[in-house]
């Protein structure tokens, strides 16, 4: 019996001890549990060309700002006290592969945002899912206009890139203001991405009562442009507006140059990429005057990022597309910090009402966005560029100088 | 009219080299090379890649140094020649002489292949390759040319003329000629009918090769610039006759000039006219206008 006492009564801290040891290991399985659940990853994606054409090298560059921004992020505690996760998906510049890529991110992977992608065209095939699937994306490159006009149910496409009508619109604000232009030919290449660029053209040149005494396209395969710019020429053009890709318009100088025809040039930001620089030669590739987000990095977080990521740009001139891609997934976070959400309905709502401003690469967001405005940046904002001793360098001159906010017609 | 007329020969010269290639494995295989055009893209890079290591390694300047674009354009043509031989033991040989059109299928893949390696190492930006007499225009009333065009128009036209010597002349260019004719009865001769035809895809894919240096400084070399190149030249040998290499010589000429002079009235007709043209010619010449009617015995 007394045995039995002592026993029980050894027993029974024991069972204490355990019971306690229980306790405290299931707290701790708990607090880890719900450490875990806190820390489980948010999936975030790219969807773009990063290898099937020659636009891939913005894609390229884009990537690598969205993962320095992911890395900034993670570093300061991640979206709503959870780490990014970064998916990179190629759509090789094909339309089928990028409506294939886009269902996986959203179906299968759970992603709560996309960017990219680097074709408009690829945009324009998967737009309609991310409206029908509420998924926000953030357009870092594309600039086809219709990308971001979007159903009266819910427009879920943002941009921070270029837009080929604004593009449009302040060339073609220049080209009015400018006394020396007498005669204004355009130039377009038979793509889609030159026709819709013609459109744009015609549209805001009827806006400022302005008509082309020459239009002229061609492949963009082509290499001798001389025809069409006899044509040009023979009609007195003293200014052409260009839309093409970098290549041909590398071709199109050196085609003006077998003529001895030098008209004033203005074109899109097609005109940084690498492919034209190098087709044009370094003489020749300082005619054009071009349009980019960021001719010359002018703070020091982007001379900090550039010195991350420039050495592995091929084109460094070419940064404005790892700024751009950086400052998406800014203003991305500051909705869903804002939304304390990351589901697509609310961070779309926060995109339309950021309340607070969100200094990024390109430039400080202030209400950037609303439910009828998903351009990030506008013509106001573009930099007028040209190439420079092998770089892309602001360019400045009176005309410029003197453009009013209402010269913009668009 | 004269920029045209320069132009559109020029071109032309390098379609004629293309359907040249074609003209070679057709007749001796009865195939075609679908990856011709992968081997003209590959040939420019190689050459580029040739100039980039010579001028690295002697800190030598490419311009104006006419040797190191001559030994780029060996090395392309060489090194695609040599390229002609696996893809004639891979994709022709299995298939070849068999019914079928399975070669089609794998000399495309053959280019893929070639293409997706090629992009690996040298990634999707077009490059400009140095004109070996510099770049500057110069002017004949009131058309410029650069050096480049009359490099391209007066080699392609002595790599022509080398090829129709040879092919007549020389004991090989006769062997071609043989199993070209009848397959059994070169056989039957002595001649080693297999090696003749890996022979054709050599010669073939080098040609390819040497037109991608020739045209590399004019039009930039870029992986995807062989494509086009290529299906004009196939549309060069469909035009002049498949089995007539003078035909397919003087089909890349017409070609090259049709689409310069359209270009004169409305670039955007180029294209068209250009296969307006091989179908109104297949219309009323289904053989080419210098091809023969070949007779298949059963």
């Amino acid at each position: 019996m007394t045995k039995k006492k002592t026993a029980s009564t050894n027993t029974a801290p024991a069972r204490r001890r355990l019971t306690a040891l229980l306790g405290a290991a299931a707290a701790v399985l708990m607090t880890t549990s719900l450490q875990a659940q806190a820390a489980d990853p948010i999936k975030i994606a790219y969807n773009g060309d990063i290898s099937g054409s020659p636009s891939a090298e913005s894609g390229q560059i884009g990537v690598l700002g969205i993962g320095a921004a992911v890395e900034d992020i993670n570093k300061r505690g991640g979206v709503l006290g959870r780490p990014l996760e970064f998916l990179v998906r190629d759509d090789l510049g094909q339309p089928p592969k990028a409506i294939q890529n886009m269902t996986d991110l959203i179906d299968r992977e759970k992603v709560s945002v996309v960017f990219g992608p680097t074709n408009s065209g690829n945009a324009l095939a998967w737009k309609h899912i991310a409206n029908q699937k509420r998924m926000p994306v953030l357009v870092s490159s594309a600039s086809s206009t219709a990308i971001t006009e979007g159903p009266a149910s819910g427009n879920y496409l943002f941009r921070v890139s270029m837009v080929d009508r604004e593009q449009a619109a302040a060339l073609l604000a220049y080209v009015k203001k400018n006394p020396e232009a007498k005669a204004v030919g355009f130039f377009v290449e038979t793509t889609g991405y030159g026709q819709a660029g013609l459109k744009d053209l015609e549209q805001i040149a009827a806006l400022h009562g302005m008509k082309p005494v020459s239009i002229e396209k061609f492949d963009a395969r082509d290499t001798d442009m001389t025809s069409q710019l006899s044509k040009a020429k023979a009609a007195g053009a003293d200014t052409l507006v260009v839309w093409a890709q970098a290549a041909p318009l590398g071709h199109l100088v050196r085609s003006m140059e077998k003529l001895d025809y030098f008209p004033k040039v203005f074109t899109t930001w097609a005109a940084s990429f690498s492919g034209f620089p190098e087709v044009a030669g370094p003489k020749l590739m300082e005619w054009p005057v071009f349009l980019t987000t960021s001719s010359e990095r002018k703070s020091a977080e982007a001379d900090s990022l550039f010195a991350r990521i420039g050495p592995k740009l091929a084109n460094p001139s070419m940064f404005w597309a790892a700024s751009q891609a950086y400052d998406t997934v800014l203003l991305w976070a500051a909705a869903a910090e804002q939304a304390g959400d990351t589901k697509g309905e609310a961070v779309r709502a926060a995109l339309e009402s950021l309340n607070k401003p969100v200094a990024g690469m390109v430039k400080t967001y202030d209400k950037p966005f609303s439910a009828t405005q998903h351009e990030g940046l506008t013509a106001a904002d573009y930099h007028w560029s040209r190439w420079k001793d092998g770089k892309v360098v602001d360019f400045n001159d009176p005309v410029l100088a003197g453009l009013q906010p209402a010269d913009f017609k668009k | 009219m004269l920029q045209a007329i320069i132009g559109g020969l020029t071109l032309g010269s390098v379609y004629a080299l293309i359907a040249l290639g074609f003209n070679l494995t057709y007749t001796t295989t009865r195939t075609l090379n679908f990856a011709q055009g992968d081997f003209v893209s590959v040939g420019a890079f190689v050459g580029l890649g040739t100039v980039g290591v010579l001028t690295a390694a002697l800190g030598a300047d490419a311009v104006g140094y006419v040797w190191l674009y001559a030994l780029a354009a060996v090395a392309a043509a060489l090194a695609m020649g040599v390229l002609g031989l696996p893809l004639y033991l891979a994709a022709i040989r299995p298939f070849a002489g068999k019914p079928g059109m399975s070669w089609v299928v794998s000399t495309i893949g053959f280019g893929i292949v070639l293409q997706s390696a090629a992009l690996s190492v040298w990634g999707l930006g077009a490059r400009m390759l140095p004109a070996p007499f510099g770049d500057e225009v110069f002017r004949v009333g009131e058309a410029g040319f650069r050096s480049q065009e009359l490099v391209v128009l007066v080699l392609a036209f002595a790599i022509l003329g080398a090829f129709d010597l040879a092919m007549r002349r020389t004991a090989i260019g006769r062997c071609m000629r043989a199993v070209a004719l009848n397959r059994d009865a070169a056989a039957l001769m002595g001649i080693d009918v297999p090696r003749v035809m890996a022979m054709a895809f050599l010669a073939s894919s080098a040609l390819a090769g040497l037109s991608g240096v020739l045209v590399a400084p004019i039009l930039s070399a870029s992986l995807f610039m062989g494509v086009i190149i290529a299906l004009k030249g196939f549309s060069a040998a469909i035009i002049g006759g498949l089995t007539n290499p003078r035909g397919c010589m003087a089909g890349g000429l017409l070609i090259g000039l049709v689409e310069s002079l359209t270009a004169l009235w409305s670039a955007q007709w180029r294209e068209i006219m250009v296969f307006l043209l091989v179908i109104l010619v297949l219309a009323m010449a289904p053989n080419g206008l210098f091809g023969r009617k070949l007779v298949e015995k059963v």
